[in-house]
């Protein structure tokens, strides 16, 4: 057993870090409950951010705290043209096509990362992501306490934009009847490609708090794209408060989870629970809200 | 699978109506794989056995997601669920090379089953992220566990058998994976599968038992895939995580498909013979074969559904219908 101050380090980065990884999913789940599409490039996405923090710092040395609105904005721009032209014209054709086109893109990125920046792993290095933060016995990094701030205060803006502005408005009626939507006049196809670019910034904002807090490579696209529907699962889906509560459930059971398996046992934690969920309760602890 | 499939029954690209015919060429391509490793250089037999184990991938994947509707990214749980078997039996248990394969087709067989509960209640999208998540959970449990050799893996402690052998027993392996999916595609229970595949809950109102099909479909692609991962791992003579588990084992069946032609009776076999020549072409460039793949994958999914035996068909069906049209 170890020591009291152990477990609540590791208590409290679990929850820092799962507000992190609630920020990424959250971009995956609102691209899943409005355009009903499983972006199999998640993953890639949130890579995707965490090299455009790294060479925003190395090349303009403006801090990636700073600069976050523009990776934003950045990843925004990518997601524009994907969703235009490569998922726009599948309309109709199925949900398949779509996630099977976005497989085919995931794996495009993926090795387009290792031509162009090498598999070296990576961190952003920044002062803040070692110098410790310390409440009597609780030592965590800066960086988890402000990640976790950044975090949550976007997902509550995103929550507030669905559920309070009149494009959230038109974004749910999209969501639960896109033709009906239609019909009395929104323009869904402008509300998918908002919703696509706002799920790619979403992850991309993430991976840059994930890459000064921890390290990525090119293809650590994968792991947080099931750690992501983890959350998603834990908080049900198109409910985006029950994301930062799955996330930080999440975060938390994969300390305990490392704390007294070992490391390696964190993400495999957090598979079984997802597994584990998915054939139990499938619609997330909070129950259902599409 | 609705719209990818969607034209009506996948029709034969070639037709040759009788079965005796059909009986006969196959046993006749079998007989000469059989053979062919006497007269073959060796380079040839390494990139044979490679197309082999890879044309058995995407059958098996081919019976899932082109006939069954089931869009697995797990087809690598299963390939390193059979690796494994396997080189534990041959090292541990003295088993023979036929015996541990057929062992790891029925551990495919056993976690499928186990899994399939939980899975099969996932529908389209969500069962394909569930297999996903089933491959890397897999995985990190192979790493972690101390019994596996961790990320290091195992070594094949007793002599193996050469190439030519393999290649055999990879033919083998085939004529089963062709006779499999022959009855599979050929009988009553393809029409069961796609109907499932086309409304599960229609099909499930005329009375036919959704589960138990889609069930034998898994039991009967896992069965293969976990075979193909043994004799893999046989000839690797070293199996590790990474490798075996590798997402590529669960990517390429699926690329190899889509080129082929989803849900296409020869589907498989002409998608793996273009992937295979592709990428020993590619072969000095292996990330931007698997980008190749990805931009492949892209394009025919929007242009060319069907992949190239659809494309085919089609083409063979305008060329039979252009005369009668000229006719009044």
């Amino acid at each position: 057993m170890p020591a009291l101050d152990v477990i609540l380090n590791a208590l409290i980065s679990g929850v820092l870090l799962g507000g992190m990884l609630a920020l990424t999913a959250l971009g995956l789940s609102i691209i899943l409950g409005v355009l009903r599409l499983v972006n199999l490039a998640h993953g890639e996405f949130l890579v995707a951010g965490a090299y455009a923090g790294l060479f925003l710092l190395q090349w303009t040395g403006i801090d990636p705290l700073a600069g976050l609105a523009l990776i934003g904005l950045v990843l925004a721009l990518i997601g524009y043209p994907i969703h235009r032209f490569l998922l726009v014209p599948l309309a109709g054709k199925g949900p398949e096509a779509s996630m099977m086109t976005m497989f085919g893109l995931s794996i495009i990125l993926q090795n387009l990362f290792v031509l162009l920046f090498s598999a070296d792993t990576r961190a952003i290095d920044r002062s803040y992501a070692n110098v410790p933060l310390e409440f009597g016995p609780i030592s965590v990094p800066q960086i988890f306490v402000m990640g976790f701030v950044i975090s949550v205060v976007l997902i509550v803006a995103v929550h507030l934009l669905i559920a309070r502005s009149r494009f959230g408005r038109d974004l749910r009626a999209s969501a639960d009847q896109p033709q009906a939507a239609a019909i009395i006049g929104i323009n869904v196809s402008r509300v998918h490609a908002f919703t696509f670019c706002l799920g790619a910034a979403c992850a991309g904002i993430g991976g840059t708090l994930i890459g000064i807090a921890l390290s990525f490579t090119p293809t650590s696209g994968a792991s947080y794209l099931l750690t992501d529907f983890a959350v998603i699962v834990l908080g049900g889906l198109g409910n985006v408060l029950g994301t930062l509560v799955g996330g930080i459930v999440l975060g938390v059971l994969q300390s305990i989870g490392g704390l007294t398996l070992g490391d390696g046992y964190r993400d495999l934690v957090g598979l079984v629970l997802f597994l584990a969920m998915l054939s139990v309760r499938p619609q997330g602890f909070l129950g259902h809200r599409a | 699978m609705t719209v990818l499939t969607s034209q009506n029954t996948p029709q034969r690209a070639i037709s040759i109506r009788s079965p005796t015919i059909r009986i006969v060429i196959a046993c006749t391509a079998f007989a000469v794989l059989l053979a062919a490793p006497i007269v073959l250089p060796a380079y040839f037999v390494e990139i044979g056995f490679k197309l082999l184990i890879y044309i058995v991938l995407a059958e098996a994947w081919n019976l899932l997601a082109g006939y069954g509707g089931l869009v697995s990214l797990g087809t690598s749980s299963f390939f390193g669920l059979g690796a494994y078997v396997t080189v534990g039996l041959i090292n541990h248990a003295g088993a023979g090379p036929l015996q541990a394969l057929a062992a790891s087709a029925l551990a495919g067989i056993a976690v499928a089953i186990v899994m399939s509960r939980g899975l099969f209640r996932l529908r389209g999208l969500y069962f394909t992220v569930g297999t996903l998540a089933l491959a890397e959970a897999l995985r990190l449990f192979v790493i972690n566990v101390p019994w596996f050799g961790g990320a290091t893996g195992l070594f094949v402690t007793v002599d193996l058998p050469e190439i030519a052998a393999l290649f055999r027993y990879a033919t083998l392996l085939l004529a089963l994976a062709a006779l499999v999916m022959a009855l599979a595609t050929g009988s009553r229970f393809s029409v069961l599968l796609r109907a499932v595949r086309d409304d599960e809950d229609a099909a499930g109102q005329v009375g036919v038992r959704a589960f138990r099909i889609k069930l034998a479909a898994f039991i009967v692609a896992s069965a293969l895939i976990a075979s193909a991962g043994g004799l893999q791992a046989i000839k690797l003579g070293a199996i590790e995580p990474y490798g075996s588990f590798g997402l590529q084992w669960s990517v390429d069946p699926l690329a190899i498909v889509i080129i082929g032609g989803l849900g296409m009776r020869f589907g498989a076999i002409v998608g793996a013979v273009l992937f295979v020549a592709i990428g020993e072409l590619l072969a000095d460039y292996p990330e931007l074969h698997v980008a190749i793949t990805g931009v492949t994958l892209i394009l025919l999914i929007r242009f060319a559904p069907r992949g190239i035996c659809g494309l085919a068909e089609a083409a063979l069906r305008r060329r039979g219908a252009a005369p009668r049209e000229a006719r009044p």
